[in-house]
């Protein structure tokens, strides 16, 4: 279909202009690491307290970065992600009601990225190291995956909407909860 | 009927046409990521409706009326707190998808800059 056809054609021009970006974006990145731990440490008290199922958070220390996995909950689909942030492409990008998302907050405790609210500022997308979404399976459903964002569905949503046929294994995982995030490797 | 929510559409994505002429308005209040602008219809959405969407309820777009079929489970989430809607003209009475707001299967109405949505509510 038309429609399909130009979602993937812009799709395509995107992933370009990233990998061009990516090296520019490098040398500004120190900067933002080091802002990245301070922030999540601030933020996290509150929202890890409101949820007692989450283990206590085992920060990083500043500066460096741990892989997590994070794996569909109950009613979730997929079969799960790898997220590591690094230097430049650090941002946990929560598009979610109410800021950031307790989900995203613990991704960035965890990880030792930095939590990013994006209904209040700009962020590129190769610098969002994944994208925590509370979609209900039309729009944002497919936006990050078809933009190559790896992307985290609060609510357990298939692939499905306009954009259904960006959406994959390796790109989206749905119905993650506090508990469904784990570090594999520090 | 009572107005329960209104807002003023303040922008129209390019691909939003597309999305309409599959039956699907999805709106999103003005501070949406750029990423979701080409085929969302922003508008000025403001705060939340007076009370929740329901089945029953009346959507206005553009002075058209049309009844409320069912409503997603967190659709009333995403309006509240993102401005966020998801319209689907597909006449069915259980949402497909946990966010849609479902009207009758008719073709959606042309949106532009002003066009002026309205939800009313027939309880007091």
């Amino acid at each position: 279909m038309a429609l399909f056809d130009r979602f993937k054609k812009k799709a395509e021009e995107a992933t370009e202009a990233v990998q061009e970006a990516a090296e520019s974006v490098e040398e500004a990145a120190g900067a933002v690491t080091d802002t990245a731990s301070d922030a999540a440490e601030e933020a996290s008290g509150e929202h890890v307290a409101a949820e007692t199922a989450a283990p206590p958070v085992d920060a990083p220390p500043a500066g460096d970065y741990r892989k997590v996995r994070i794996t569909p909950g109950k009613r979730g689909w997929g079969v799960g992600l790898e997220v590591k942030p690094e230097d430049g492409k650090n941002l946990i990008y929560s598009v979610t009601g109410g800021g950031i998302h307790p989900v995203a907050q613990r991704i960035a405790d965890l990880t030792g990225g930095t939590p990013f609210d994006g209904f209040r500022s700009k962020a590129d997308f190769h610098e969002i190291a994944v994208a925590v979404i509370d979609c209900g399976g039309t729009a944002r459903i497919g936006v990050y995956p078809m933009k190559g964002v790896p992307t985290v569905d609060v609510h357990g949503a298939s692939p499905s909407g306009p954009l259904m046929r960006f959406i994959t294994e390796e790109n989206f995982v749905s119905g993650v909860g506090l508990g469904d995030i784990e570090v594999i490797d520090g | 009927m009572t107005i329960t929510y209104q807002t003023t559409v303040t922008g129209v994505g390019q691909l939003a046409a597309e999305f309409a002429d599959e039956g699907i308005l999805v709106f999103f209040g003005s501070d949406a990521p750029e990423e979701l602008h080409e085929f969302a219809i922003l508008t000025d959405h403001s705060g939340p409706p007076a009370r929740p969407v329901s089945a029953g309820d009346e959507v206005e777009i553009a002075g058209a009326r049309f009844p409320v079929l069912c409503v997603g489970p967190v659709a009333n989430d995403n309006l509240a707190g993102l401005g966020h809607l998801v319209v689907k003209f597909n006449g069915l009475t259980e949402p497909e998808l946990p966010g849609d707001v479902s009207l009758p299967a008719v073709p959606a109405p042309t949106i532009e800059p002003g066009t002026v949505i309205r939800i009313f509510t027939r309880s007091e």
